[in-house]
């Protein structure tokens, strides 16, 4: 590849964005090594991409609240130590902690030891898709997805990715290859579990550090009210 | 960080064990490959190993006379020497571990003088200002690729885009970013040593 090539063929930014086949990103890099200004090009290119995740991670975090302003006077550093404001609050606070011992963790632990009957719905990893699965829990219950990974190629580990209907990746979880099980379990909570089809992403991982996608399986969940 | 054209008398000022000479190439391969690596390696470390025994390779290499015909190419010979390291790396059983499990090391910052430190901070808020001059979908879809790292043709789909769209806004974007980096450049104000004169 020469620099009027790279430059026609935009080589820099399918390069950061990954989209050059192995030939051609090989050619790109031959060249890009020897060219000051393609490596300019891509430097400015992949510290521009730098900064942005930043700023762009920096005005998705929330603000924090602004601190409230007294209306009167300051009454000084202890005040809450009043008894007008401290037997409230030690009041409360006590109210809060009889309700999570005496209600909330004897539920959480019973329901803990009540065995759960949940729908199921299992995926088969190939290199192709299938076709869209379906779940349908009910309102406030989750599923359990048995993902099935045949053991036919040598990677470490793999990587499960749940994306919500809005695209949004909901969980991340990685596992280690076992060369004599090729099913995982996986129970996806109900706790915002929306209706609409949902999204896994398969993703084998070499000891070198290779990835490869080993699919993207969609879950149509039809919550049951 | 000075652009140069690699020559002769660079290769033998490289050869010689030049100082300057040295952190200049250093510096300016570092980058690329580093670039070049993280495509193909996940870990830090990985990475790291990768870079050092290209760099060793290398000047072991131009000790030898007749080593490099073309100091020209000097950029070519780097990258072939990353790809033979490369190869080997991928062709050794490393111990395997969880992506989980392995703690991303962070490589120990170079040492940046306040000058720099001024000028990264310019580079943010021409990028911020970048941002803010896009419309609030194009914002939100170079958020979901460089960000969240969704897979592009799942966000192109999303937003209605094809993969030239995301290739043209890119492009745009650092097309108005490179003019200050350039004048960063030019300043030899990027955090990275420069060499006056070689």
């Amino acid at each position: 590849m020469d620099h009027s090539e790279a430059v026609q063929q935009k080589a820099t930014e399918k390069y950061l964005l990954n989209e050059l086949d192995p030939t051609l990103r090989d050619q790109f890099e031959e060249h890009l090594f020897d060219c000051v200004e393609c490596a300019l090009d891509v430097r400015a290119a992949a510290l521009f991409v730098e900064h942005t995740k930043g700023v762009l991670a920096e005005s998705h975090a929330p603000s924090p609240a602004p601190a409230a302003v007294p209306a009167t006077a300051k009454p000084g550093m202890l005040a809450w130590l009043r008894p007008a404001f401290a037997l409230p609050l030690l009041a409360t606070l006590l109210a809060v902690i009889s309700y999570q011992n005496l209600v909330t963790y004897p539920l959480l632990k019973q329901a803990a030891a009540t065995p759960q009957i949940a729908p199921w719905a299992s995926i088969h990893v190939s290199t192709r898709g299938a076709s869209t699965i379906q779940v349908s829990p009910h309102a406030g219950q989750g599923f359990h997805l048995l993902v099935n990974i045949p053991p036919e190629n040598s990677f470490a580990s793999y990587t499960l990715s749940l994306s919500s209907p809005s695209g949004k990746v909901q969980w991340t979880r990685t596992t280690e290859a076992i060369a004599t099980d090729d099913t995982r379990s996986i129970f996806v909570p109900s706790a915002g579990l929306e209706q609409g089809t949902y999204t896994l992403s398969v993703r084998g991982t070499a000891a070198a550090g290779e990835t490869t996608d080993l699919g993207r399986y969609s879950i149509e969940v039809q919550v049951q009210n | 960080m000075q652009f140069q054209t690699f020559d002769e008398s660079y290769v033998e000022r490289l050869r010689s064990g030049d100082f300057r000479t040295q952190e200049h190439f250093v510096s300016y391969f570092s980058e690329l490959i580093q670039l070049k690596l993280r495509s193909r390696l996940r870990s830090p470390q990985a990475m790291e190993d990768v870079r050092q025994e290209t760099f060793a390779r290398v000047f072991v290499a131009l000790r030898k006379e007749g080593s490099l015909r073309n100091p020209e190419r000097l950029g070519s010979f780097v990258n072939s020497i990353c790809n033979n390291v490369l190869l080997e790396s991928y062709r050794s059983s490393s111990r395997s571990s969880s992506l989980e499990e392995e703690e991303e090391k962070d490589l120990p910052a170079a040492a940046v003088d306040v000058l720099g430190a001024v000028m990264a901070k310019e580079r943010e808020e021409k990028v911020r200002e970048i941002l803010e001059e896009l419309p609030e979908r194009d914002r939100r879809l170079l958020r979901e690729v460089f960000l969240e790292e969704r897979e592009k043709d799942d966000v192109c789909r999303d937003f209605g885009v094809d993969r030239e769209y995301l290739r043209v806004l890119v492009y745009r974007a650092k097309q108005s970013f490179k003019t200050l980096y350039l004048r960063s450049i030019a300043t030899g104000s990027t955090g990275v040593p420069t060499v006056e004169k070689l």
